[in-house]
């Protein structure tokens, strides 16, 4: 899109598309206000003290945000002007900073710990003002980045859009969820019913319920409409069974899966592991005995279910289809979101199955072979089989496959088996002692399977990550790749 | 008792339908409770209406909010009817040696039912109202509203009185069906042609139209190159280096490179062996990297990043009788189960 534009050429049309934008982001700030004042919900966070009069000057929320709106208006005077965005770029060295932060490893440990620190101090991030701020933040980070003409090639991508979208509406739905539950679980410590049982009116599903599914049925379809005429969808040159796209990427609900994809087997992560999130997600209600939380929104009195969803959605499906989209290029390399799309990037991805690293790293000899029947004993040789020769040519194959198993890739089949059936016992046992004497054998044992399976994942990623593994079990011989 | 289990089946009926017909709706609530439990209360609709006459009739018990009991405590007495405990409206208790007998009548009720004041009789609305009566839920103001609006308006509500109905007067009477006969005819026999015509069109339409999906799966052009062709001669392939013009048409690379201490020429199949894309071959960093998930393969195809689990595959080459290399498709060769030593699939130079 910005392929054959000078820097002006380039700077002209940002500044068409900033103008709007953040007199958009000053107006929503400004309704803000203005809603606020007129809903007499004005809260005064300090007064200021007007020198020698010896009065002070109440500053409110509503004053906050009409700040607020006054600098995106500012900033829409500044960016809106042709050119003018070039003054608003983030300082290079910020570039460079983020763009090295976002390379795998640090890219899903601050996701992470980003997460855990808004989960455990949830009760200040979801106070209003300040979601409203983050909030804010959030555009205003994404305005000044719009600058970079590289970071605005991805974003703006008419593909790439719904995933800026998914960004923002899951920050809000996420603060509009937990805030609920917060105040929710600050009420049962007071002793107090939540609010939902509290004001709990009954609607009629007709027509109350009908009536509101209508319209945002309609809505949406405008919404549906206006985009697809707005944005038009990108096609790309004829299918063609020897030329792949570079980079290839499946459709935006599908890059946690293709993201999966990287660190397993295709039999793993098209097959087995995206049919356990499916029957993982039908086995909830089973395996969950917590009765509270029906019917209300709470953290506290479900911890567990929480954390576990939370972790499975949002840091292993949406940040994985986000770094998908946002940061891998050409060759499925890694890009940062303000680095060029380089697709003579080298990266040097030497990965080594557990056994070569075992046995020739570790023990500095050669991988043992396979073993066939012939190897024991000339005389089993199936060739040599006078009666039965298609009994040994059955035998064979899962003969060498077993000793490819426990032979060459030992030490990848302990650790898997160590991990899956030696894990849940060990797990019932301590950390999941109170789960396990609740949920009975069987019922504890899908789960933790479920919880195993899911904690695989990120479990490979990290071992490719920082040992560039490949595989603990490759018996490439039989497709079985683990 | 004994006299009830002595009435034959006629009698019951007779006995049930006297009592449709004689009672008005409001008089016997707890036989009207029945219709809505449906069958599932035959014992308790029968004694009912075996002695319908109001005077051995207890009070019929009323209601919290008003004269007439809501559905909610006829509903609580056809069960405790039924469960034989407290039967404050039947006070014998139901026989049970003929329950088919019973069923009829209570089946019949339903007509009854409709005679009876408006209340509305689908399951939501009883369901709302069993709620209502025995469990603070939660009520809306409008319910709120009505239910105290209702309560003096219950009690005095007059039996609907259908008058009979009227004789047909004479025009209203059906037309003699002789008159228009034969035009009727000549319009039937139109109207049924048409009809041929149009059914015949439609199947006519029908099958061209599958004849022509069927073409659909006979595609004019069928792109499937053939799987065995020539490349040129071998002094084409200057050692150390990929040729890559016969990926689109195809899909192979040849390559004259080292393998295993020994300079071949071989054709590499570009199909990665992840999950099936299409990589390309990178001069600048000597090797073969796939857009898909980023596995990448040496020169000489093994794989060594990403996911790929073995290396790519080789297609069978040789030299052909007038000197030029031939690739046959149809054969692969996969190093991991160690086909690569087979001379089918290189050319020493
Ligand atoms: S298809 Fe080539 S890396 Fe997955």
């Amino acid at each position: 899109m910005t392929h054959g534009l000078t820097d002006a050429q380039f700077f002209d049309m940002v500044s068409r598309f900033l103008g709007p934008y953040y007199i958009a982001l000053a107006l929503m700030n400004g309704l803000a206000a203005l809603y606020l004042w007129r809903s007499d919900q004005t809260k005064t966070w300090f007064r200021l003290p007007i020198p020698l009069t010896g009065k002070s000057l109440p500053i409110t929320n509503v004053i906050g945000w009409l700040v607020f709106a006054l600098l995106f208006t500012i900033l829409a005077g500044i960016g809106g002007k042709s050119g003018g965005a070039q003054l608003l770029e983030l300082p290079e060295s910020w570039r460079e900073a983020i763009n090295t932060y976002t390379d795998p490893i640090w890219y899903s440990v601050i996701t992470t710990v980003g997460l855990v620190v808004v989960y455990v101090f949830r009760g200040f991030f979801v106070k209003p003002a300040v979601a409203w701020i983050i909030w804010n933040l959030m555009w205003l980070f994404l305005g000044l980045s719009m600058t970079d003409s590289d970071f605005f090639e991805i974003v703006a991508k008419p593909d790439n859009v719904p995933i800026v979208m998914l960004v923002f509406l899951l920050a809000f739905f996420t603060w509009l969820g937990t805030y609920q539950a917060v105040i929710n679980d600050r009420r049962k410590e007071n002793g107090e019913p939540p609010m939902e049982k509290v004001n709990d009116e009954k609607v009629l599903v007709w027509p109350d319920l009908v009536y509101t599914e209508l319209i945002c049925m309609i809505a949406l379809t405008a919404f549906l409409i206006f985009w697809a005429i707005a944005l038009p969808a990108p096609l790309e040159e004829a299918a063609s069974s020897v030329k792949t796209p570079n980079p290839s990427k499946a459709p935006w609900y599908f890059l946690g899966l293709q993201e999966m994809l990287v660190y397993y087997d295709p039999w793993m992560a098209g097959v087995v592991l995206p049919s356990l999130i499916v029957a993982g997600l039908m086995a909830v209600p089973y395996i969950d005995f917590n009765k509270a939380g029906n019917g209300y929104y709470t953290i506290k009195e479900r911890q567990f279910s929480y954390i576990v969803f939370q972790f499975g959605f949002l840091e292993m499906w949406v940040t994985l289809i986000v770094l998908g989209t946002l940061l891998r290029g050409p060759n499925w390399n890694f890009f940062g979101p303000y680095e060029h799309w380089d697709a003579h990037k080298v990266e040097a991805l030497n990965n080594v199955n557990l056994s070569e690293f075992f046995w020739e790293k570790m023990l500095g000899r050669s991988l043992p072979g396979t073993l066939a029947l012939a190897d024991i004993s000339p005389s089993l040789d199936p060739s040599n089989w006078v009666i039965v020769p298609w009994l040994g040519r059955i035998v064979d194959p899962f003969l060498q496959f077993f000793s490819l198993l426990f032979g060459r890739e030992l030490p990848g089949t302990l650790l898997v088996l160590g991990y899956f059936i030696a894990l849940p016992p060990i797990m019932a046992l301590t950390v999941f002692r109170k789960f396990y004497e609740r949920m009975g054998f069987i019922r504890f044992m899908v789960m933790a399977n479920l919880l195993l399976f899911m904690g695989s994942l990120p479990i490979k990623m990290l071992l490719r990550w920082i040992f560039d593994l490949k595989y603990l079990i490759a018996i490439p011989e039989y497709f079985f790749n683990f | 008792m004994a006299e009830n289990k002595k009435m034959s089946v006629a009698e019951i009926l007779a006995a049930a339908r006297k009592a449709d017909g004689g009672s008005s709706g409001e008089a016997e609530p707890p036989a009207e409770a029945a219709p809505v439990e449906a069958e599932a209360a035959p014992e308790a609709a029968a004694p009912e209406t075996e002695a319908a006459e109001p005077a051995t009739k207890p009070k019929p018990a009323t209601g919290a909010s008003g004269g007439r009991p809501s559905v909610a405590e006829m509903m609580a007495m056809a069960r405790a009817e039924k469960g034989g405990g407290a039967k404050p409206a039947a006070p014998k208790p139901a026989p049970k040696a003929k329950p088919a007998a019973a069923a009829k009548p209570a089946a019949k009720k339903p007509a009854a039912a409709k005679k009876g004041p408006a209340e509305p009789r689908d399951t939501a609305s009883i369901l709302a109202a069993a709620r209502k009566g025995n469990k603070p839920g939660p009520m809306s103001k409008s319910e709120a509203a009505a239910k105290a609006k209702d309560d003096p308006k219950g009690k005095a509500k007059a039996p609907i009185v259908v008058p009979p109905m009227p004789a047909k007067p004479a025009y209203a009477k059906p037309a003699a069906p002789a008159k228009a006969k034969g035009k009727k005819d000549e319009v039937d026999e139109g109207v049924r042609d048409f009809l041929w015509v149009g059914f015949a069109g439609l199947g006519a339409v029908t099958a061209l139209w599958s004849l022509a999906s069927l073409k659909f799966l006979f595609p004019n052009v069928r792109r499937e190159p053939p799987s065995k062709f020539k490349v040129g001669f071998p002094d084409a392939y200057p050692a150390g280096q990929v040729q890559t013009k016969f990926k689109a048409q195809y899909g192979v690379w040849v390559a004259n490179a080292e393998y295993n201490g020994q300079q071949q020429i071989y054709a590499l199949k570009s199909v990665c062996t992840h999950l099936g894309c299409t990589p390309s071959w990178l001069e600048a960093e000597q090797k073969y990297k796939c857009p898909c998930h980023g596995s990448g393969f040496y020169k000489d195809g093994i794989n060594f990043e990403g996911p790929a689990p073995r290396p790519l595959e080789r297609c069978a080459i040789r030299i052909a009788d007038d000197g030029q290399i031939e690739i046959d498709k149809s054969r692969t060769f996969q190093e991991e189960m160690g086909q690569w030593e087979d001379p089918a699939c290189y050319v020493s130079v």
